[in-house]
C-alpha cells in the first residue's frame, strides 16, 4: 500500500491527465456505468414484468411500461457499451498524444547521451512500450475498477434505502468481491511478480545467449549442455505459470461462490421484506435476477487490479525521466563570422573522484583549418566532441568560439556545427524530406543540387520514385556509404561553418571509405573540420593530426611531419597502406 | 475455428471427449440451478414462508457450486496437457534451433527468433488454454439449455435457436467490414505507429540539425493523426461486438416480453417462464466469452502456426560423414572444393564455381570488395551454409562430404568473426567455453597469451567478472582477445576461420592485436577474410573474390607480380584510384 502511494508521490504522468480532459473522462465513466446499469436493469425489469404478468392483470396496459422499459434497456446496454468503448479509447489515445510529446521532450534534453548510452535504441523502445502500457492501465484497470465501484455504491445505497441492514450486508459482501479480492490478487501477484521477472530474465538471457552464440554452441559440440541449459528455466517458468493459473481459478471460484451467497441472501431478505402482499412480491424476481449481469463486471476487477505491479514499473520508469524545462537565460548569439575555436587548459572528469579524462588540454582551430583526431578507443575522443558541442561542461578551463563560451551558444548550435557521425539517422520518409531537414527553407532545386554535389544524383534518378523514394526504417533502403552521402547532403544544406566528422567511415569497407572521404573533403573544402577517425586512410586531406593518449595529445603535427619524424605514426600509416614488415 | 493441428497433440482427443461430457454436466447444473432458483422465487411470489423454500435454495446452492467446481475441474484437466505441450514445444524449438544453426538466425533475425521462442510460445499456451474449453463449451452448453427450454415451451426455444446463427452471421459480416477498413488504412497506420520510435531514435540527429524543439509539435500532430485513424478503425471494429451485444440483450428482452404476453394469456405459468428467463443469458454466455477472447485466440493461433512452421523446416542431414570424433588436422591433411556453387534462394548463385585446395598448415587470405562473397565463403567453410546439392564436390582428406556442417569438421576449427559473441557469464567461463572442464590456471595462461592480463587486473573480480549482455561492457579489441584466448586454451583445433576480425577496430588497437594473433597462425590451417591489406603480408596464399567467384588465387608474390584483379583491388583500397 505504501509502495502504491510512493509511486504517485511525484507522479507527473498519470494523475495530471486524469484531471486534464475531465469532461471526456466523466463521460466515459458515465457510459460505463450506464452499460452495467442497463444490463442489470434489463433483468430486473424482465423479472418484474413476468411476475406482474403472471398475476393476470385485467388490462395489458398494466404491464405496458415494463415492456417498453425492457426493450429500452435491451437496446440501451449494447448502445452504451459501444459508446463507452469508443469514448474510452478516444480519451486514452488523446492522452497518448500528450504522453508522446512529453516523452519526446524529456528524451530530447538528453538526446546526445542517449545515442551514446543506448546505441541500439532498446531503451527508447522500452519507453515507448511503457506509454502503451499506461494506456492499458486506464483501459484494463482504472476504468473497469472505477465503474464497478460506482455501481457498487449505487447498489448499496439503493438497497440501503429499502432496509439499512441489508444495504450494510451488501456493502460487506460486494465489498469482498471488488475490494478485498482485488487487494488479495495484487498482493499475491506482487509477491510473485518479482520472482517471475527474475526467471523470465534468466530465460531471456539464456535464450539470447543461445540464439546469438549459436555458432559457438554448434562448433563447440556442447549439444547436451545447450539443451540442459534451456531446460531449467523452462521448468521454472512452467511451475510459475501453474501457480498463477491455480490462483486465478480459485479466485474466480471464490468470487462466484460469493455471488451464489448473495443470491441466497437476497432470497432470504425478500422472504422478510417483500412478502407482505402480492404487489410487492412481484419485485422478488426482479431483485434476484438483477444480480447475474453484475458477475461479469465485478469479476474482471480482480484481474485488472492484479496487473498493477507491471504497470507500476512502467509508471516509475517514466516518472524517473527528467522533465524539468531547460534553463535558457544567458544564451547569446555569435555576432561576427566564425573565426576560430579554442580549447584552453581543459580539465574534465565525469564525476568528482573518478578518473580524469583530460588534463590541461589545449587545442585551437582557425576558420578553414582541418584537423584529424586519433587515439585508441576509450581515450576520450567522443567526450572531447561532446565538450566542444556543449553537451558536457568542462570541469575547468574553457571552450570558446571567437571568445564566446560554447555554453552560451547552445541555441545557435545548428547554425554553427554540422555533424556527420557513425550512423547518421535517416527518417522514414522521402529522400527529399530527409535532406531538406538540413534547411527547411531550401528549394527543391537546392536540395537536388546538394544531392548532386555528393554524387548521388545518378543513383536517385535511376530509382522509380526518384527524389520521392522513401528511405525506409533507419535508411534501410540504402547502403552504408549511400546513407552517409545523404546525410552529407543534409549537412551541405545546413551550411554551418564548423563540421564535426565523428568516425563517419567506421562501418564502411576501404573502397567505399576512400570514395566517401574524397567527396567529403571536396564538398567541405571551405569549412573548418574536426575529424575523429579510427585509422589513417585519407589522413592527407587534413592540415593537422593529433593523437590523444591518456588525457593529453602525445603526437601533433602535419601528416607529412609526423611521417618523417614519428616512427609510431609511420608504422601505423604503413599498416594502413597495406605494408607490414614484421 | 478449431485448428486441426490441435487434435494431433497427444492426449487431446481423449480430453476433448471428457471435456464435452463435462460440458453436458455443466449444462445440466445450469438448468438445475435455474430451475430451483425459480422454484424459490415463485414460492416467495406465492407469499409462502422462508421455511418452504429452504429445500430449493439448498439445491440451487449445490448446483451453483457444482457448476463453478466444474469450471475449475475442466481447467485442471486441461492444464497439464497445455503445460506439457508448451514445455515440449519450447524444447523442440531449442533443438531445432541447434540443428538449423546460425544461418537461420541471420536470415530470420535474432529478435524474431527470441520472440518466437519466448512470447510466441506464451501465446500458444494462452491459446490452448482458452480455445479448447471455450469452443467445446460453445458447442455443447447452449444446446443442452435449449433442449430444456424447448421442453418447457417450444416457441421461445425456436426464437433463441433462430437468433444464434444470425448473431454469428452479423459478427462475421461486420468482422470482414472492419478488416477491410483496417486493411485499407494499414499502411498509413503502421507508419504512424512506428513514427514515434523512429523520431526518438533520430533525436540526436534532430538536435544536430536544430529541429528538436519544433519537432515536439510534429510528434503531437502525428500522434493525433494516429488517434483519428485508429478511432475510425475502432468504430467499425467494435461494431461486431456491438452486434453480439445487441442481439443477445435484445433477445433476452424479446423473450421476456413474449413470456409476459404468454402469462397474460394464460398459456404459461410463472415457474417455466421464470426458468426460461433465467436460462436465456446462460444460453448466450459461452458465445460471449468465446468472442471476448477471440483476439487472444487469433494471436495464439498465428503464433502456433509460426512455431509449427519453424519446427517443419528442413535441416541438413548427413552430418556424420566424417565420423563423430573431432578431425585430427595434420601437416598433410587436405580440404578441396571443386566447382562448388552456393545459393541463398536456390536460384541465383551467391558463390560460383569455387575451386580451392587447402593443405596442412597453410595461411590463406581472402580479400575482395564488400559484397564480393568473403563472408559467405567463410560461412560455407564453417558449414553454416550448405552448397547447392549436385553442384561440385567437397572432399576432406579425400573423403567426399555433401557439406561442411560435419560434426567432426565443426569440432576441429575456431571461428572468429568481426564481433565475437560474449556469453552472459564470467570471463573465465567465456574463455573456457570450448573447454568447460579447463582449470583456472590454464585459463589464466590462455588469457596471458591473448594479452588480456593487464585488463583483467583492472577488473573487480578478475577472471570471475561477469561480462556479456547487460553486464560489464567489453571493447571490440578485448572481445577479439577473448576469442583468441579460446583458441590458445584449446590447441587440439587446428583450423582457424577469421571473418574480418579487425574491420571495426582503430588502427592502433589493430596493430597491437596483430602481434597477439600472429603466433596463433603457427601449426594451424588459417582462412583469413579481410579488407585490411597489411594482413596479406603474413599469408602464404591469397584468394581474390569478386561477385561470388574466386577471380584470382596464388601466393602474394605471384599475384603482385602480374597486374590482375589483386593489383587492381589493392590500388582501389588504398585510394590510389
Amino acid at each position: 500500500m505504501k509502495a502504491f502511494f510512493e509511486t504517485f508521490k511525484h507522479d507527473t504522468w498519470v494523475m495530471p491527465y486524469l484531471r486534464k480532459y475531465k469532461k471526456l473522462l466523466a463521460l466515459t465513466l458515465f457510459l460505463g456505468l450506464m452499460t452495467f446499469f442497463c444490463g442489470s436493469a434489463l433483468m430486473f425489469n424482465s423479472g418484474y414484468l413476468i411476475s406482474k404478468a403472471a398475476r393476470h392483470p385485467y388490462n395489458i396496459l398494466m404491464i405496458y411500461v415494463p415492456i417498453v422499459l425492457t426493450r429500452a434497456f435491451g437496446i440501451g446496454r449494447p448502445a452504451f457499451r459501444y459508446a463507452e468503448r469508443i469514448t474510452s479509447h478516444n480519451w486514452v489515445l488523446r492522452i497518448v498524444s500528450d504522453f508522446r510529446k512529453k516523452l519526446y521532450q524529456a528524451v530530447a534534453k538528453h538526446a546526445v547521451a542517449i545515442r551514446q548510452n543506448f546505441q541500439t535504441g532498446d531503451v527508447l523502445s522500452i519507453l515507448a512500450d511503457d506509454i502503451d502500457h499506461i494506456e492499458n492501465l486506464y483501459l484494463r484497470t482504472v476504468f473497469p475498477t472505477v465503474i464497478a465501484w460506482l455501481m457498487y455504491l449505487m447498489i448499496v445505497i439503493a438497497l440501503g434505502y429499502f432496509s439499512w441492514w441489508f444495504g450494510l450486508l451488501m456493502l460487506l459482501m460486494l465489498g469482498l468481491i471488488i475490494i478485498a479480492m482485488p487487494l488479495w490478487s495484487v498482493l499475491i501477484n506482487g509477491a510473485r511478480e518479482s520472482q517471475s521477472r527474475k526467471i523470465q530474465q534468466t530465460f531471456y538471457t539464456q535464450l539470447t545467449d543461445a540464439v546469438m552464440g549459436l555458432g559457438d554452441w554448434l562448433i563447440s559440440g556442447r549439444k547436451t549442455d545447450f539443451y540442459d541449459r534451456q531446460t531449467a528455466p523452462i521448468d521454472e517458468i512452467a511451475r510459475l505459470r501453474r501457480a498463477d493459473h491455480r490462483f486465478q481459478w480459485w479466485r474466480d471460484f471464490t468470487i462466484q461462490l460469493l455471488f451464489g451467497i448473495i443470491c441466497l441472501a437476497l432470497l432470504i431478505w425478500s422472504s422478510f421484506y417483500w412478502t407482505t402482499n402480492q404487489a410487492s412480491a412481484n419485485w422478488i424476481a426482479a431483485f434476484v435476477l438483477s444480480v447475474f449481469p453484475l458477475v461479469d463486471a465485478f469479476q474482471s476487477v480482480s484481474q485488472g487490479v492484479s496487473e498493477w505491479p507491471s504497470y507500476q514499473r512502467s509508471i516509475r520508469r517514466v516518472n524517473a525521466l527528467d522533465t524539468t524545462p531547460v534553463d535558457e537565460t544567458d544564451q547569446t548569439v555569435l555576432t561576427e563570422q566564425f573565426s576560430g575555436l579554442r580549447v584552453a587548459d581543459l580539465d574534465f572528469q565525469y564525476e568528482a573522484g573518478t578518473r580524469p579524462i583530460f588534463k590541461k588540454l589545449n587545442l585551437s582551430l582557425a576558420a578553414g583549418e582541418k584537423l584529424a583526431l586519433l587515439g585508441p578507443s576509450g581515450t576520450g575522443k567522443s567526450t572531447l566532441l561532446k565538450l566542444i558541442l556543449g553537451d558536457l561542461t568542462p570541469t575547468s578551463g574553457s571552450i570558446q568560439l571567437n571568445d564566446v563560451p560554447i555554453s552560451r551558444l547552445q541555441n545557435e548550435r545548428a547554425k554553427l556545427f554540422g555533424v556527420l557521425d557513425q550512423q547518421p539517422y535517416l527518417f522514414n520518409t522521402s529522400i527529399m524530406n530527409n535532406v531538406r531537414m538540413g534547411n527547411p527553407d531550401a528549394t527543391d532545386a537546392q536540395v537536388k543540387a546538394a544531392l548532386k554535389a555528393v554524387e548521388l544524383a545518378p543513383l536517385i534518378e535511376g530509382l522509380p520514385d526518384q527524389y520521392e523514394t522513401v528511405v525506409e526504417e533507419g535508411g534501410a533502403r540504402f547502403s552504408g556509404g549511400e546513407r552517409q552521402r545523404i546525410a552529407l547532403a543534409r549537412i551541405l544544406l545546413q551550411d554551418a561553418p564548423i563540421i564535426i566528422l565523428d568516425e563517419p567511415t567506421v562501418s564502411l569497407d576501404p573502397i567505399t571509405e576512400s570514395h566517401l572521404l574524397a567527396t567529403v573533403f571536396r564538398v567541405l573544402q571551405d569549412k573548418t573540420i574536426l575529424w575523429v577517425t579510427h585509422h589513417l586512410a585519407g589522413i592527407n586531406y587534413v592540415d593537422q593530426v593529433r593523437f590523444l593518449e591518456a588525457g593529453a595529445f602525445d603526437m601533433a603535427g602535419t601528416p607529412q611531419e609526423l611521417y618523417a619524424t614519428a616512427p609510431r605514426f609511420k608504422r601505423l600509416y604503413d599498416l594502413d597502406q597495406g605494408h607490414d614488415e614484421v | 475455428m478449431f485448428d486441426p493441428a490441435l487434435f494431433k497433440l497427444p492426449g487431446m482427443r481423449r480430453l476433448t471427449v471428457i471435456l464435452a461430457l463435462l460440458a453436458v454436466v455443466e449444462g445440466i447444473c445450469i438448468i438445475i440451478q435455474a430451475q430451483f432458483l425459480s422454484v424459490a422465487i415463485v414460492g416467495l411470489w406465492h407469499l409462502k414462508s422462508l421455511a418452504t423454500i429452504l429445500q430449493p435454495m439448498l439445491i440451487f446452492a449445490i448446483a451453483w457450486t457444482g457448476r463453478q467446481l466444474l469450471v475449475v475441474f475442466k481447467n485442471w484437466l486441461m492444464y497439464p496437457i497445455v503445460e506439457k505441450t508448451s514445455g515440449k514445444m519450447r524444447r523442440q524449438v531449442m533443438q531445432k534451433l541447434y540443428q538449423l544453426g546460425p544461418s537461420y538466425v541471420a536470415k530470420t533475425g535474432t529478435g524474431n527468433v527470441v520472440t518466437t521462442a519466448l512470447e510466441g510460445i506464451d501465446k500458444v499456451q494462452t491459446y490452448l488454454m482458452l480455445v479448447v474449453i471455450k469452443v467445446i463449451d460453445m458447442m455443447v452448453i447452449p444446446w443442452v439449455i435449449l433442449v430444456y427450454i424447448a421442453w418447457l415451451r417450444w416457441r421461445e426455444a425456436l426464437f433463441l435457436l433462430a437468433i444464434f446463427p444470425l448473431i454469428i452471421l452479423f459478427m462475421i459480416i461486420l468482422g470482414y467490414a472492419a478488416q477491410a477498413k483496417a486493411d485499407k488504412q494499414y499502411v498509413g497506420y503502421q507508419r504512424l505507429s512506428n513514427h514515434f520510435v523512429d523520431t526518438l531514435r533520430g533525436l540526436p540527429t534532430l538536435k544536430q540539425l536544430g529541429l528538436s524543439k519544433q519537432y515536439a509539435h510534429n510528434v503531437y500532430q502525428v500522434s493525433e493523426g494516429y488517434r483519428k485513424q485508429t478511432m475510425a478503425v475502432i468504430k467499425v471494429a467494435m461494431l461486431s461486438t456491438f452486434a453480439l451485444d445487441f442481439f443477445t440483450t435484445l433477445s433476452i428482452a424479446v423473450v421476456a416480453v413474449f413470456l409476459g404476453f404468454g402469462l397474460i394469456n394464460g398459456t404459461i405459468t410463472l415457474l417455466p417462464a421464470l426458468v426460461i428467463l433465467v436460462l436465456s443469458p446462460d444460453y448466450f454466455l459461452p458465445l460471449r466469452t468465446f468472442a471476448s477472447d477471440y483476439h487472444a485466440t487469433l494471436n495464439g493461433k498465428n503464433a502456433f502456426a509460426d512455431v509449427q512452421k519453424m519446427l517443419a523446416l528442413p535441416v541438413p542431414t548427413d552430418r556424420d560423414q566424417l565420423g563423430e570424433q573431432p578431425l585430427a588436422w595434420q601437416a598433410d591433411s587436405t580440404l578441396s572444393l571443386k566447382q562448388v556453387d552456393f545459393s541463398y534462394d536456390d536460384q541465383q548463385p551467391a558463390l560460383k564455381q569455387l575451386d580451392l585446395v587447402a593443405k596442412g598448415y597453410q595461411r590463406i587470405g581472402i580479400i575482395g570488395a564488400s559484397g564480393s562473397g568473403k563472408s559467405t565463403l567463410i560461412n560455407l567453410l564453417g558449414g553454416f551454409l550448405s552448397p547447392m546439392p549436385g553442384h561440385g564436390t567437397i572432399e576432406v582428406n579425400g573423403q567426399p562430404v555433401s557439406h561442411l556442417g560435419q560434426t567432426a569438421w565443426q569440432q576441429s576449427f575456431f571461428y572468429i568473426p568481426q564481433n565475437p559473441y560474449l556469453f552472459h557469464a564470467s570471463l573465465a567461463e567465456n574463455i573456457a567455453f570450448y573447454q568447460p572442464q579447463a582449470g583456472l590456471s590454464a585459463i589464466g595462461q590462455a588469457a596471458e597469451k591473448a594479452g588480456l592480463t593487464a585488463w583483467i587486473k583492472t577488473l573487480p573480480d578478475g577472471l570471475n567478472t561477469q561480462i556479456g549482455e547487460g553486464a560489464r561492457g567489453v571493447s571490440g579489441g578485448q572481445a577479439q582477445r577473448i576469442a583468441l584466448a579460446r583458441a590458445f586454451l584449446d590447441d587440439s583445433r587446428k583450423i582457424l576461420l577469421f571473418d574480418e576480425p579487425t574491420a571495426h577496430l582503430d588502427i592502433e588497437t589493430e596493430a597491437e592485436l596483430k602481434q597477439t594473433i600472429l603466433p596463433v597462425f603457427e601449426h594451424h590451417l588459417v582462412f583469413f577474410a579481410t579488407h585490411r591489406l597489411h594482413w596479406i603480408n603474413q599469408m602464404d596464399y591469397v584468394l581474390v573474390m569478386d561477385h561470388g567467384a574466386i577471380v584470382e588465387q596464388g601466393t602474394p608474390a605471384e599475384l603482385a607480380a602480374h597486374n590482375g584483379a589483386y593489383g587492381h583491388l589493392r590500388d582501389e583500397m588504398v585510394g590510389a584510384i
